[in-house]
């Protein structure tokens, strides 16, 4: 063998060489491919149906875990245990939180196009930025939080009262969660609705004893929406604070309602982001996961099927009046009348609060 | 030199899970109870505070929380071990081909997910499920009795029903091993059947009682799911305050005390449960293969 010039130990060098490049090289090109991404969002924002055009377009599997609460989500992130997740969904009054604690990649609003046809409010807010100046989310659906009730069990439209009322004993639910609860006992109890989520100590004792004699009337605290959906449909509620979900899944079959209290307006908006530890490639894949969200596609099957409205213009003008209506953007005043829920700086004692209402 | 292999040596392995998996967390979780959290930078501060310890003393919420787990985890056991007992006392006197059938019946329900029963309960016990239907179409009540769903009877049936296999596996297992030469020796010396039961079947399965009382008092205790999603308002469990805390609240000090202190006072109860029963002379008998 030493006549031909390559010797044992040259051939296996080779040999090994070669194995060691079709490896590196398979897992570079795996690196690179992004076949799936996963994105942590609220059932009623995440169906299939809603991404299957970006899915098609792109050939990336969007995964959807679904989220139980906006705590639950931050906490998720903050403490580890949601490394799957690529693309998150904090509130546009929670983005704060994910912001100071560093959770976020900062976002470049120059690689989302249909950003530009986003509504004024939603693209100058300075919400999702930090202090100075960077962006971190983008706002891409936004809505309202109704009472839904049975219409054929109730004489007059009910409000927030309502739901602290005897005479409807084991007809009424409200969510489980701290921040919405204790802020609609805050309103009944008499405090401003530009007051409500700064309650200090006192309003909240106060807010505590509405919630503790509010418990006995309740049929149960809801969890998820497909949760309330579910007891709206069998009968067991009859009227409860709630997102638009269950009247638009059953007022087909139901008598359904959808009462705006005027005391408040619990507004909500949501917004894209992705964690700060996201690969450069799955980043690039957020990029195009966000101008879709902000696209018609999105916009219309969002406003066909779930009755929302994403936060850009791009289809308004193509909708009925009665569309428009529905998703609430043929005036957009309405956001006036909103309440804005927002995690305040005492929210620990807030969380301690409903966990002693709900042991009581 | 040929390896001298003695059968306790076999328990290494799950001793070293056991360390691995249960008592380094818990040695974590003692770390965790005495640091402090820093809201505003959301991190957990290395620190030697009492604080988590002190509002675990001085907030009443957190006992009433695991008195209500320690009744609730009781009263199921107790209810298991009435109910359980003559299933299983029932099976022993089956042909063999019958046990098997009633032992894969017993097991039927814990084979589908426990979300799936959940959502059955609901339909049954709804206020237009199959037994208010019926009650009504028989003309029994006029109103849904509301009280079959989301209430304290709803958690406590459906822990009894979830929890009940284990009951009924653990005695009938026992009650097996019983000679039944015994049972006809006494019987031949003139006990009523009912006096053979007392002295000498129900001696002989205390090991079984005993075995399904520590299990199904750990699992009803310990339950979250079905006091949250069918206990209605009076769902509220340390389980659900321990996941509040660790997840939505932050308060991991808080919540590794809770966790902590729920863990010592059910095994507290557990163990006193399986003693007493473990003292009766029947037990000590099985113990020591016929000598009291």
């Amino acid at each position: 063998m030493a006549g031909s010039g390559i010797s044992r130990r040259e051939v296996l060098a080779g040999i090994a060489a070669g194995a060691a490049s079709g490896m590196f090289g398979s897992l570079s090109s795996a690196k690179a491919a992004v076949s799936e991404m996963v994105w942590a969002t609220w059932d009623s924002n995440g169906h299939p149906e809603y991404i299957a055009a970006f899915e098609a377009q792109t050939g990336v599997k969007v995964k959807l875990s679904y989220l139980s609460s906006e705590d639950a989500q931050f906490a998720a992130l903050k403490t580890g245990t949601a490394s799957d997740w690529d693309m998150i969904n904090p509130s546009l009054n929670g983005s704060w939180r994910y912001i100071k604690a560093g959770l976020l990649e900062e976002i470049d609003m120059a690689k989302i196009p249909n950003a530009a046809k986003m509504y004024d409010v939603f693209k100058t807010t300075p919400k999702v930025l930090d202090a100075s100046g960077k962006q971190f989310a983008v706002p891409y659906l936004w809505g309202l939080n109704p009472i839904v009730y049975r219409k054929d069990k109730f004489e007059s439209e009910p409000d927030y009262t309502t739901l602290f009322n005897e005479k409807y004993k084991g007809q009424l639910a409200m969510r489980d969660y701290a921040l919405e609860s204790i802020a609609i006992a805050g309103l009944v109890a008499g405090v401003p609705r530009d007051k409500v989520f700064l309650m200090e100590t006192k309003e909240l004792a106060e807010a505590k004893k509405l919630l503790v004699a509010q418990k006995p009337l309740l049929r149960t605290y809801w969890q998820t929406i497909g949760d309330l959906t579910n007891l709206f449909a069998t009968g067991e509620v009859s009227c409860a604070f709630s997102w638009r979900v269950p009247y638009d899944t059953l007022k087909d079959k139901l008598a359904m309602g959808m009462a705006k209290p005027k005391a408040g307006i619990m507004g909500w908006c949501d917004c894209f982001a992705m964690p700060a530890t996201l690969s450069a490639e799955k980043s690039e894949i957020g990029y195009k996961f966000i101008d879709y969200l902000l696209g018609a596609e999105f916009a219309t099957q969002i406003a066909k099927i779930g009755n929302y409205a994403t936060t850009s213009s791009i289809i308004r003008d193509e909708l009925s009046k009665e569309q428009q209506e529905a998703i609430f953007v043929d005036d957009m005043d309405v956001m006036k009348s909103f309440m804005w829920p927002v995690a305040p700086e005492n929210y620990s004692e807030w969380l301690k609060i409903w966990n002693e209402v709900k042991a009581s | 030199m040929a390896l001298v292999f003695h059968r306790a040596q076999l328990a290494v392995p799950v001793a070293c899970m056991l360390i691995l998996g249960c008592v380094l967390p818990l040695a974590v979780l003692v770390v965790f109870s005495v640091f402090e959290v820093d809201l505003d930078a959301f991190t957990l501060v290395p620190a030697f505070s009492g604080q988590s310890w002190v509002q675990m003393f001085t907030n009443p919420v957190f006992a009433f929380l695991i008195g209500k787990a320690v009744v609730s985890g009781a009263g199921t056991a107790m209810l298991a071990g009435f109910i359980g007992y003559p299933i299983a006392v029932s099976m022993t006197r089956l042909p063999v081909l019958w046990k098997g059938v009633g032992s894969i019946v017993l097991l039927t329900p814990l084979y589908t997910g426990e979300i799936v029963r959940i959502y059955a309960w609901r339909v049954v016990l709804g206020s237009e499920g199959l037994v208010n239907a019926a009650l009504k179409w028989f003309g029994v009540i006029d109103e849904p009795l509301k009280f079959l769903l989301f209430s304290p009877f709803t958690t406590h049936l459906v822990l009894l029903y979830n929890n009940l296999p284990f009951m009924v596996l653990a005695i009938w297992i026992s009650a097996e091993l019983i000679d039944k030469r015994l049972i006809e020796a006494a019987r031949d010396l003139g006990a009523r059947p009912i006096d053979a039961f007392f002295k000498v079947i129900l001696p002989l399965t205390t090991p079984g009682l005993a075995v399904g009382v520590f299990t199904v008092f750990a699992l009803a205790a310990g339950d979250m799911m079905t006091p949250s999603l069918l206990g209605g308002t009076s769902g509220a469990t340390p389980m659900a305050m321990i996941d509040n805390l660790f997840g939505t609240a932050f308060d991991w000090p808080l919540a590794s005390a809770l966790s902590l202190s729920l863990l010592v006072i059910l095994f507290a109860f557990a163990t006193g449960f399986v003693t007493i029963l473990l003292r009766f002379d029947g037990a000590r008998a099985v113990f020591r293969r016929g000598a009291l």
